[in-house]
């Protein structure tokens, strides 16, 4: 349409006055621009049609170019698809492809799979074909993918300040290797960390044997196996019905500790009312997850143990050649009567355990006693384990001081920093001529190193390793060297100048030595042992124990008296932090976040010390008050602990750090864990915690004596996830002792508000119910909001089982690994802002508590000695979620499935939701922690942007990285629901029965459940009464996490059963929550 | 005492209130014009670094698509590799300049930059198995591409053109065995709306409406 518009003449102020022109071809007066003058639209714009319009924007664009405004920015960018340019066999874009791999930790490995997205590691899960570990894996393999990918690792080899690629540096150390080979090996020593590989083991065998002068050395700070040569207890807690733990942490520090938790949980777990239960009785000064676990639980300085343990043998055996070595222990003598009755009366099915850092005479003493118990063969066996003769690290050092070694190399391992105080272990490794260090950071000990090669980690490199019973299992590469790394093999193969160092070549030749393949055959045999992930049959032998074979009675003539331990003779417990290890960890950012699973205080150590020691030194008031329930006498700045430095003095030398109260522990015993204040380490570690090595002695590694401690004038805030502890008399974790339980497990009820009100659960049909509808018949039930259906064909819960989840964190970290979650440093952990989807809450009670919320006084001091429970806290997947009523823009909603989902596109972040929710699961990012440096959050726009690509890698791309603003939490894992899903609807549309739409029973795991070690998290659809989440929902000790509120939770909890013995002098006929629990809700009884 | 403002300024509310409604609504207008998904894309056709006939292949030589999207059924419809390009350019056109990209691809190992079509956002977790097993064809998407020269976007790919064949699957459901036939009348299309239904109802097609469906 064209129109004439008929525009008045100029006037003659504009021909005379200046021009004003719209653009140069106005002025020049185009022939064009006078055609598009007289159209009533640009050409195109009036049309409809698509590829008028796309011309349209295209012109739009182009003159908004030249305008200088440059618009070109809105478009979506290009975005190109890079196929590969020949076929790989099994890569399918979209697809993880799964490979069998091991953790080497020490002289034990984790057998896992690893979950690769196009040849890039993102996950580690169990391998379950492995089965005494049943497919779970533990706290540190879940987090080791993230060191894979730390910025900070060593990148390079250096030699003098100059750049080695790794062909170059592997010929040094073959030129060392010729150096040496004259001298049959005189002045070259090996200083390497332990390892379980048998590759390894050949390959020092191997290079001893051509320079038999040459000395191999082996250290390492942490002692998880008890020194007994190459014989190695192994428990079996399943067939045990009494356990005495000395001081043995076998759920968390011992090596084995993923199949003891996994075992032990079988002794623990009660499906059935009459189902047995193993019970635990433990002795420790420090308060461990062990100790948490335990049915009775004495507290008692380490020194003490071996008498401890002695009286126990008097007991047992009888036999007064115990008493002696049990002189001046100062415990109950009904406490050790009874507990010796209680395991005389279970022979054969009783264990009776020492911790590795006890002195021998402790395992000698327990020997004795299974010995007599006659648990040898059936819950305690020897296995025979290999092992390279290897001095040690102070015999090392003598050599060196004689000038007697010219060329040192170190394997691994972090001497500098950890080795024991008295060596100086710097002074050392600076006099010796040439040093090689072979390391994954360039870290205090190859600072002092003139060569310095970077390693591999173990999902880059290949090798092998042994499980605890000895299986061997292969370490696959995932991926190249990303820096070119180089691995202990390699390394060793140059020097012994073997004429291949071909990593691959290497473990295959071990391999097919191990097991005998004949040539033809060797190659199917190696390709078999890389897919499944371990070899059969090559555990290690059980040794035959003799009847009446005895240890030697030197070791307890040797026994010292006991050490005395007051305010003036502290004993110093040093133990290896339960995230950090050894300090191999420190620079991991997921392991400095996780909180410690007793102290709940992430990104840094604490200087351990009993609440009866804070009062008298005096610094238990009122900076400890923060852990009372009365708000009021709280010295706490906004919720921050402000803890008071300390300054620990051990034979002569100091330590400074921050105290923590810590419930639970042996009177006059302090715990340092070691792993934190390295002074050489990545930007994650910097900065974090005291060095417990400062004041650690070669005569005293675990526990030394005659400490002081004062109280300095400094205070410094420790980032603890939870200061509260006290459940204020609620029923959060229910729990029961067994014979209650067994006797009328609806009891266990009485504890609940819903028990406050009358309610037809008299109903034999009861039990048959699910959580739902038994939420249903509560009158809180009955509400007058409408009750939600569901019509998704299956419906997606969860049941956790208290009574066997130990607390590790495991699932915190796999939650973390699978789900992008960030961590936000210790500055915005002590604002409260910390990301973890799952929480582990851990509660102490010692039946004082009196509803400090309705006027009573509460607890007013923390408890010496009280009994712990755990719980972990997820998103309970509400059916009536009260995060739903709220959100202003529907982003929080519930699917046909029953998953309460989050649209991070539609959150606003009101926060409203979190606001809302009474379980406190639901976090959100204040900061773009992903894509701001933690250091700089606070500069806004002005700080650095961006994620490093390494960083990028370990992301899962199943999963959205969110950003600023946005509120996250649990979801079930979607991501591997639809996976699920996805996979079984394409296999039954491929078999020809696509109407078979029901994906099976435990097709879908989530993560937490998957890493559990303790197999306490089950999943699945709870619309099937015969899955395995349906059969647990149904359980006696089932509950909702505060059910009254009528949220009808999709998670629901398995109460802890406790198992005390009625007969010993600390047995409560009640747990201690429970007592709480009553006095509160039924006063007038009390 | 004199009048400050003129009398016109007294019409000055409802001038500004007549622009504001005026200039609210063009924009308002324009924005759901041409902001929302449903028109930001379609009708994008890039020049592809390989000037690749899917009306040659797919519609004259008749080849299926999972000759070359390999792995549609498993998982995505990845773009092929040089190397299936050569299964056959090794005996057919093996001098063509058009393909020197993809020759040098295969020489090389480096990859062709293709031009990336059908974008998903990246907060969108699409999965092709589950749609072309489960009874929906290519053309559902992808429109005729066994008729296109230059590969084109000819649907919306918004969320409401997802969620309007999410909610309605019978009207788009096809016979597994048409899947990959794109000129194939879906079921309801061939026998009627009731056909589709029945076929819904006896492969228990309930496609997810919600967000965990896509949204993780």
């Amino acid at each position: 349409m064209k129109r004439k518009v008929i525009h008045p003449g100029p006037s003659e102020r504009e021909k005379s006055g200046p021009r004003y022109w719209r653009g140069l071809d106005e002025l020049a007066e185009t022939p064009g621009f006078k055609a598009a003058m007289a159209r009533e639209f640009p050409e195109g714009a009036s049309s409809m049609n698509e590829v008028d319009r796309r011309q349209f924007l295209k012109i739009m664009a182009a003159s908004f170019a030249l305008g200088g405004i440059g618009l070109s920015g809105c478009r979506r960018p290009e975005e190109n698809i890079l196929p590969f340019g020949k076929s790989v066999e099994g890569a399918v874009p979209g697809l993880p492809v799964y490979f069998a791999t091991a953790m080497p930790l020490r002289r034990w490995a984790t057998p896992l799979l690893a979950e690769t997205h196009q040849g890039r590691p993102t996950k580690l899960e169990g391998n379950p074909g492995y089965a005494p570990h049943g497919g779970s894996s533990t706290l540190r393999a879940q987090a080791s993918i993230l060191d894979l990918y730390d910025p900070d690792r060593a990148t390079a080899h250096t030699h003098a300040g100059k750049a080695l690629d790794s062909a170059a540096a592997l010929e040094l150390i073959a030129g060392i290797g010729k150096a040496h080979a004259g001298y049959r090996g005189a002045g070259l020593a090996f200083l390497a960390d332990q390892s379980s590989s048998p590759t390894r083991e050949r390959l020092v065998r191997e290079l001893l044997a051509k320079f038999p002068r040459a000395i191999w050395a082996e250290y390492e700070p942490v002692a998880d196996e008890p020194d007994t040569r190459n014989l190695r207890p192994i428990y079996r807690f399943a067939k045990a019905k009494r356990i005495v733990s000395i001081d043995a942490d076998f759920l968390q520090a011992e090596a084995g500790s993923q199949y003891y938790a996994r075992e032990f949980a079988k002794g623990r777990r009660v499906v059935k009312r009459d189902d047995p239960m193993s019970r635990l009785y433990a002795a420790e000064s420090n308060l461990t997850i062990t100790g948490t676990m335990a049915d009775h639980r004495l507290r008692l300085a380490s020194g003490h143990m071996v008498a401890f343990a002695a009286a126990l043998a008097s007991k047992v055996t009888g036999d007064p050649g115990f008493d002696k070595a049990a002189a001046g222990l100062d415990v109950d003598p009904a406490w050790i009567a009874e507990c010796a009755a209680d395991l005389v009366a279970h022979k054969g099915e009783s264990l009776v355990l020492a911790g590795s850092h006890l002195p021998l005479a402790a395992q000698a003493i327990a020997f004795e006693i299974n010995s007599f118990l006659g648990n040898i063969g059936t819950t305690l066996e020897f296995l025979i384990t290999r092992r390279v003769p290897a001095v040690t690290i102070q015999q090392l050092a003598t050599v060196i001081g004689k000038k007697a070694v010219q060329t040192l190399v170190i394997l691994g391992g972090n001497p500098a920093y950890n080795a024991p105080a008295d060596l100086d272990w710097p002074s050392v490794q600076k006099s010796v001529p040439e040093v090689v260090r072979l390391g994954y950071y360039e870290d205090e000990t190859s600072e002092l190193a003139g060569t310095h090669l970077g390693a591999a980690h173990y999902l880059e490199s290949w090798g092998d390793a042994r499980t605890f019973d000895g299986t061997v299992v292969p370490v696959q590469p995932m991926i190249l060297p990303l820096f070119g790394g180089l691995t202990q093999n390699e390394v060793l193969a140059a020097a012994a100048g073997l004429p291949s160092t071909d990593p691959y070549t290497l473990v295959f030749d071990t391999i097919t030595a191990l097991t005998g393949s004949p040539p033809g055959v060797a190659e199917a045999v190696f390709r078999k042992f890389l897919h499944d992930g371990f070899l059969d049959g090559t555990a290690f032998r059980s040794m035959r124990v003799r009847p009446g074979m005895t240890l030697p009675k030197t070791l307890l003539d040797a026994v010292p008296a006991l050490p005395a331990v007051s305010k003036d003779a502290i004993e110093v417990r040093f133990v290896a932090d339960a995230r950090m290890d050894d300090g191999r960890f420190n620079n991991n950012g997921w392991l400095q976040e996780c909180p410690d699973p007793i102290t709940k205080i992430s990104w840094d150590n604490a200087i351990l010390v009993s609440p009866r020691l804070a009062r008298e030194l005096g610094i238990d008031s009122p900076a400890s008050e923060i852990q009372v329930a009365r708000k009021d006498l709280a010295d706490f700045d906004k919720g921050k602990e402000n803890a008071h430095v300390v300054e620990l003095t051990v034979n002569g030398r100091k330590l400074k750090g921050p105290a923590h109260i810590q419930p639970g522990l042996a009177n006059y015993t302090v715990i340092v864990p070691l792993g934190y204040g390295r002074t050489k380490v990545g930007r994650v570690g910097e900065g974090t915690g005291f060095s417990g090595y400062a004041a650690r002695e070669a005569g005293a590694m675990h526990i030394a004596n005659g400490a002081t401690i004062r109280v300095t004038d400094e205070r410094a805030y420790l980032a603890d996830t939870q200061w509260h502890w006290s459940m204020e008399g609620r029923d959060i974790v229910r729990e029961a002792n067994l014979s209650e339980f067994q006797e009328d497990p609806e009891k266990m009820r009485e504890t609940s508000l819903e028990a406050e009100v009358p309610r037809p659960l008299l109903d034999p049909g009861i039990s048959q119910m699910t959580p739902g509808e038994r939420s249903t018949l509560i009158p809180r039930g009955n509400s007058l909001y409408e009750t939600p259906q569901f019509h998704g064909k299956q419906q997606w819960g969860m049941s956790i089982d208290l009574n066997t989840c130990i607390g590790c964190n495991a699932c915190v970290i796999a939650c973390q690994a699978e789900n992008n979650i960030p961590i936000v440093g210790k500055d915005q952990v002590l604002r409260g802002r910390i990301m973890h989807w799952i929480r582990l809450d851990r509660y102490y009670s010692d039946g004082k508590a009196d509803a400090a919320a309705f006027g009573g006084e509460g607890n007013r001091e923390i408890p010496d000695d009280p009994q712990i429970s755990m719980q972990p806290v997820a998103c309970m997947q509400c059916e009536l979620a009260p995060c739903e009523l709220v959100c202003p823009v529907n982003a929080t909603v519930h699917d046909d499935e029953g998953l309460n989902v989050m649209a991070y596109n539609r959150c606003i972040g009101t926060r409203y939701c979190a606001n809302n929710c009474p379980y406190k699961v639901r976090r959100f990012n204040f900061f773009d922690w992903n894509m701001r440096h933690l250091d700089s959050l606070y500069m806004g726009p002005l700080g650095p942007h961006g994620m490093p690509e390494l960083v990028q890698m370990v992301k899962n791309p199943e999963v959205t990285v969110r950003m600023r603003g946005v509120m996250e939490k649990c979801t079930y894992c979607v991501q591997r629901i639809e996976r699920g899903k996805i996979e079984w609807k394409v296999k039954v549309a491929q078999e020809g029965h696509p109407e078979d739409v029901i994906v099976p029973d435990g097709a879908i795991r989530t993560a937490c459940q998957q890493a559990c070690p303790a197999e306490a998290i089950v999943f699945g659809d709870i619309a099937d009464p015969a899955t395995e989440v349906s059969r647990a929902k149904r359980r006696e000790q089932d509950y909702s996490l505060l059910g009254y509120l009528n949220t009808r939770p999709r998670t629901t909890y398995l109460a802890r059963l406790r198992n005390p013995n009625p007969r010993m002098p600390d047995y409560q006929a009640l747990p201690l929550s429970r007592v709480e629990n009553l006095d509160k809700n039924h006063p007038h009884k009390a | 005492m004199a009048k400050l403002f003129p009398r016109s300024v007294n019409r000055l509310p409802l001038q500004i209130t007549l622009y504001v409604i005026v200039v609210a609504s063009i924009a308002t207008a324009g924005a759901t014009y041409y902001m929302t998904p449903k028109y930001t894309r379609v009708g994008y056709a890039p020049i592809q670094p390989v000037p690749f006939s899917h009306a040659k292949h797919a519609g004259e030589l008749g080849l299926d698509c999972r000759y070359c999207h390999s792995t549609i059924e498993t998982a995505g419809a990845a773009v092929p590799t040089a190397q299936t390009c050569m299964n056959c350019h090794n005996q057919i056109k093996t001098t063509s300049p058009a393909l020197e990209a993809v020759r040098e691809s295969y020489r090389t190992g480096m990859p062709i930059h293709w031009v990336h079509v059908h974008v998903m956002p990246s907060f969108v977790y699409f999965d092709h198995s589950i749609h072309v097993n489960r009874g929906i064809s290519c053309v559902e998407c992808h429109g005729k591409v066994n008729e296109m020269d230059v590969v084109t976007q000819v649907k919306p790919m918004s969320m409401g053109f997802c969620l309007d064949c999410h909610r309605s699957p019978e009207e788009h459901v096809r016979e597994r065995a048409d899947v990959y036939n794109l000129d194939s009348p879906t079921i309801a299309e061939a026998r009627g709306i009731g056909a589709g239904r029945a076929f819904v109802q006896d492969w228990n097609i309930k496609p997810p409406v919600s967000c965990s469906g896509c949204h993780r």
